[in-house]
């Protein structure tokens, strides 16, 4: 009765979006991450949970083309072929880390230009691609303010005159306004207060949904996996000790360090 | 009598080698030059010499003269658009004594004119070659501090971030506030710096039947733009690239399409307008132009004008 | 008949690692099928399990052992060796979950979570909007809160805004977590006659209702999971 029904006979996309394989970084003795594998597919948000020191900001710095893992391969189809990122010319990953890509930084400065107004730091992708049209160029960086609810009067402004709430929302226009298919985020509500989080998570949340972006978002908050993601991985000690969708790993957690992680929060 | 004809040594044997830098060392910069001819607007690394004057006074642009001149040469010094300033002085003199060069204030005689600060405004010619000195090399430094991320930037083209400071001005000023060293893209390649030039110069360089040569001593680069190659100023669409322009005429030769320098001429608020380019604005008054202050400039000691002189005595 | 689950030798532990790696055996050996159009309602004691299996319907605990086959699309497919992305495809066209709780979204008003499921199928806004509008009516939600986001609203209310969400355009398989906790009695009954629509229309409804009388009028078939019970 029961046939083998893969996603594609259901008439979800066919391919995955980035395909991870053995991915691992070593430093020394010491494992980063090891035997890292998995799929994503075009808007599907991957939550990579883990303690400090679980591995899984190595491993989002792999994927994202930030540091060369020491074995393994990413595999990235943005458009027909699928590309390995480590085996493509640095000009090219270059390239698709700043159109198909994005990554927002737990810390605003490391993503934000700190002395260009917040005008010219949603601009610059778009100046990146060879847009020349000021007025053009203008234009969609208010839209992007005002969808990320930065008031229109502020384009002009400097990022170290916003607060750390609006610097991170302006850093979410900064890589969206590209639309990128992949977007990497590291920590998005770390340094936040609470009430600022929860309105940040909620952008993020209509963001994903309405571009159908895939994500790949490093927390070790569960309540921001349980906001945000479809699936989750559990790292420990550089390794993936559990995976699967979001609700079935919070709510019925198999391995050890899993229910220790989500025992150990009040309420997700 | 020249340099080392003076210096004392075994009989008439020089001090000094000709045009003071040694073979070896002119035959570096010249394969530098090569490769920056071949190669336009990329910045060639150069072995940098230290040179009797110092960094800062256009040692870069003093030692690609050095390596091209020839007894057959004619050189032209500006500094900051005049041939009588002191550092535009002190390096003729310096090629006068080390090789044998014949030096003239006159744009169309020379065939080697080393700058500061301006392009003469009488059009240049094939065969003349511009040597600029340069102070900062690099255009996209003050936007990026890492020379290794530069260095990449360039190697592929990543220009947007000097894009970037464009809408910066404009969103802040209303316009591009930058009015000198003005980035430009050359041979629709690579983002170069003009040096120091106002931006009024920067369209001279489009397409100059002259070979251009830029040299920075101490940040030890050399580049070029060969002749009759695309020098473009980096712009937007709906903002294009504008030069300067003046409400007034030169108030000496009366020239409507030169750059010209504001000069105060008291201290009641009196003021005038000239020609920068001190051997344009001589050539076009002894053609007979006469621009509205010349009398006064002239009463003043600002300029030697015979004529002027005549006239205000005669009134 | 449709059949659009079927369970097949279904068994649950739970281990807790951490508390000396005890197992607390669930049940074992579960085997049913509902139809589309039947109410099966689950019977048995606090504590016996039923929650759990419900949970378990809709993937999101993991059974020990065993399958449980959905008609999803046409085709049965066994929802405990499904991939993430299948799971999620079946609970966004054929499985609903209605549980007693509204996960509240910061700054969505009720009637855009209302609307939400319709458009999400292709429902054009004007109609999306009428639909939502008329359940929320239904379920005599004041319409002064229809534009508001149910952060602030009572318990009864949020709870009437998840079961309109959930029958508004009601899903193949509907399972259902005690709805009517905390009504009264008049929306008891509209949440009554929702659930009988949704099953005359086609919908397979497996559900746990407290209330006796709730229970009574919505079932048309009992499983009583206490004989799930593993023996320890």
């Amino acid at each position: 009765m029961t046939q083998h029904v893969s996603p594609q006979d259901l008439g979800i996309d066919p391919d995955p979006l980035l395909s991870v394989t053995g991915v691992g970084r070593f430093y020394g003795e010491r494992i980063g991450c090891a035997d890292v594998s998995f799929d994503l597919w075009p808007g599907e948000v991957l939550g990579i949970v883990g303690e400090s020191g679980s591995g899984k900001s190595t491993l989002l710095r792999c994927l994202a083309g930030i540091d060369a893992p020491d074995a393994g391969e990413v595999l990235f189809r943005g458009s027909g072929q699928p590309l390995d990122i480590y085996s493509v010319a640095e000009q090219d990953r270059r390239r698709l880390m700043r159109t198909a890509w994005g990554i927002v930084h737990q810390n605003p400065r490391d993503g934000l230009r700190m002395d260009v107004s917040a005008g010219g730091n949603v601009g610059e992708r778009l100046m990146d691609r060879g847009d020349r049209h000021y007025g053009k160029i203008r234009e969609r960086a208010l839209d992007w303010l005002t969808r990320v609810e930065i008031a229109e009067n502020r384009i002009d402004d400097r990022p170290r005159q916003f607060s750390g709430g609006m610097q991170q929302r302006l850093q979410i226009a900064r890589v969206l306004v590209s639309e990128p298919k992949l977007v990497f985020m590291d920590e998005p509500t770390g340094g936040l207060d609470v009430s600022v989080q929860a309105r940040l998570l909620d952008l993020l949340r209509v963001l994903v949904r309405d571009l159908g972006l895939a994500a790949i978002i490093v927390t070790h908050d569960l309540a921001v996996a349980r906001l945000l993601t479809d699936r989750l991985m559990v790292m420990k000690d550089g390794r993936v000790v559990e995976q699967g969708l979001t609700d079935q790993v919070l709510d019925d957690p198999h391995h050890a360090y899993t229910q220790l992680l989500t025992s150990a929060v009040l309420s997700v | 009598m020249t340099l080392h004809q003076i210096i004392p040594g075994e009989d008439t044997k020089p001090a000094y080698n000709y045009a003071y830098l040694d073979e070896q060392t002119k035959r570096m910069i010249r394969r530098a030059l090569l490769k920056a001819v071949a190669v336009p607007g990329y910045q060639v690394p150069f072995g940098s010499r230290e040179m009797p004057l110092a960094r800062g006074w256009g040692t870069g642009g003093i030692q690609i003269t050095a390596a091209i001149i020839g007894p057959d040469d004619v050189l032209k010094v500006i500094d900051q658009g005049a041939d009588d300033t002191t550092n535009a002085v002190s390096i003729r003199r310096f090629f006068e004594r080390t090789a044998d060069a014949k030096t003239s204030e006159a744009t169309d005689e020379a065939t080697i004119i080393q700058t500061r600060h301006r392009i003469p405004e009488a059009p240049l010619k094939a065969g003349q070659i511009m040597v600029y000195q340069v102070p900062q090399p690099e255009p996209l430094r003050k936007l990026e501090p890492r020379e290794t991320e530069t260095r990449k930037m360039h190697a592929w083209a990543e220009y947007g971030l000097m894009q970037v400071k464009l809408y910066e001005n404009i969103a802040r000023f209303g316009e591009v506030t930058t009015t000198y060293d003005y980035p430009v893209d050359v041979n629709g390649r690579y983002v170069m710096a003009p040096s120091p030039i106002p931006k009024f110069d920067n369209p001279k360089m489009h397409m100059s039947p002259s070979l251009q040569l830029f040299g920075a001593g101490r940040e030890k680069r050399i580049y070029a733009v060969p002749p009759y190659t695309s020098v473009r100023s980096l712009d937007f669409e709906d903002h294009p690239f504008r030069i300067q322009s003046w409400n007034e005429p030169c108030g000496l030769c009366g020239a409507t399409d030169s750059y010209l320098d504001e000069v105060i001429t008291d201290d009641r608020g009196g003021r005038m307008f000239v020609c920068s380019d001190s051997h344009h604005c001589e050539t076009r008054r002894a053609d007979g132009h006469r621009g509205a202050m010349l009398a006064d400039a002239s009463a003043l000691h600002l300029v030697d004008d015979k004529q002027a002189k005549d006239k205000v005595s005669k009134s | 008949m449709t059949t659009m689950i079927h369970v097949e030798n279904v068994a649950k532990t739970f281990t807790l690692h951490n508390q000396g790696g005890v197992r607390l055996p669930v049940f074992d050996n579960v085997n049913f099928s509902v139809e589309a159009g039947e109410a099966l309602v689950l019977a048995g004691a606090s504590g016996a399990g039923k929650s759990s299996l419900l949970r378990i319907l809709y993937g999101n605990y993991r059974p020990s052992s065993g399958h449980i086959h959905i008609t999803h699309a046409g085709r049965a497919i066994d929802i405990v060796a499904a991939v993430p992305r299948t799971v999620l495809d079946i609970r966004r066209r054929t499985l609903g979950f209605v549980s007693q709780f509204l996960r509240v979204i910061p700054r969505v008003s009720a009637l855009d979570i209302v609307r939400d499921p319709l458009l999400a199928r292709g429902v054009s806004p004007d109609e999306a909007s009428e639909r939502a509008k008329a359940i929320l009516a239904r379920l005599n939600l004041p319409e002064r809160l229809w534009h508001l986001a149910p952060a602030t609203f009572s318990g009864g209310e949020q709870q009437r805004v998840n079961i309109a969400r959930s029958f508004v355009d009601p899903a193949p398989i509907l399972l259902i977590d005690e709805p009517t906790a905390s009504l009264d009695a008049a929306n008891r009954d509209v949440v009554v006659d929702l659930i009988g629509e949704a099953r005359a229309n086609g919908s397979a409804i497996v559900g746990i209702f407290h209330d006796e009388a709730v229970r009574e009028r919505v079932a048309t078939r009992y499983l009583d999971i206490t004989a799930f019970r593993k023996a320890a």
